[in-house]
């Protein structure tokens, strides 16, 4: 089983902010389910002034009692590798889980730029796809629940986001004067 | 700031996130990309690579970075290649 999902949306911030915010994006209130993120590797090609960078996010959560027979752990460890490249102003990011694939697999690319219609703001184009290997009837239950949960999960994302933004403008980081900068 | 996967790696990956912070907004996105944060980054990834190996987590991670997650990148460097 395969399902796709799409979703545009923007954010009314700057491009250069709301890349500064991903990386700042936990701890947030809308995010207790993480509890560790780790850079695991991270460096700039030489040639295209490129920075790709990969983490490690790991996650707990609570199982739907039909999974409870299915997964073991609540732990569940997601890979996300990003390349910023400023000359395009162009920043794409691709997660997918590391375990209880067999159960449920999440990709998820997302791709931030400048706005087309506002050069102040950022926009944001999300693809997924959830996949999962599981038959006897239970494809049914984890496909509605991959989707709600995904769906879910998005627009906690865009919480946690909109919520490091609100605090970035009000503390003005990336404003001009960088000795104004506090402390992240 | 966010906490390490190994409780023990937090205080200096907080360091390290820290510095990326302020290389990032200030020099990477205006057009510098001389490093700043090397050295914090090896003390940082010596604790980690310790901790994802205590946890079984390495052949994981090596696994999925297998694929190539940006096959169309303009920095994938063998495709960048000019011979």
């Amino acid at each position: 089983m395969v399902k796709f999902y799409q979703h545009t949306s923007s954010f009314e911030h700057a491009w250069d902010n709301v890349t500064y915010a991903f990386w700042l994006r936990y701890p947030n209130p809308f995010a207790s389910h993480v509890v560790g993120c780790d850079v695991v590797d991270r460096q700039v090609d030489s040639e295209t002034g490129v920075l790709r960078t990969t983490r490690l996010i790991h996650k707990q959560g609570v199982l739907p009692r039909w999974g409870r027979n299915l997964i073991k752990s609540t732990d569940t460890y997601i890979i996300e590798e990003s390349e910023v490249d400023p000359r395009t102003q162009t920043m794409v990011t691709r997660t997918k889980n590391l375990n209880h694939v067999r159960v449920m697999q999440v990709e998820e690319t997302q791709i931030f730029s400048v706005h087309p219609e506002n050069p102040k703001w950022t926009q944001v184009k999300t693809e997924a796809r959830i996949i999962s290997e599981l038959r006897w009837g239970l494809t049914g239950s984890v496909e509605s629940f991959g989707i709600n949960k995904f769906m879910d999960n998005s627009v906690r994302a865009r919480k946690g986001m909109a919520h490091i933004l609100e605090r970035l403008r009000h503390n003005a980081t990336l404003a001009t004067t960088p000795a104004e900068k506090p402390v992240a | 700031m966010s906490s390490s996967i190994g409780e023990k790696c937090t205080k200096i990956k907080q360091e390290y996130d820290s510095c990326f912070n302020t290389w990032y907004s200030e020099k990477f996105l205006k057009g510098d990309v001389t490093p700043m944060c090397d050295d914090l980054f090896f003390r940082y990834k010596d604790c980690l690579l310790k901790v994802l190996e205590e946890k079984k987590l390495d052949t994981l991670l090596a696994d999925a970075r297998k694929d190539n997650p940006f096959p169309n990148s303009s920095a994938n460097s063998e495709s960048n290649k000019k011979d």
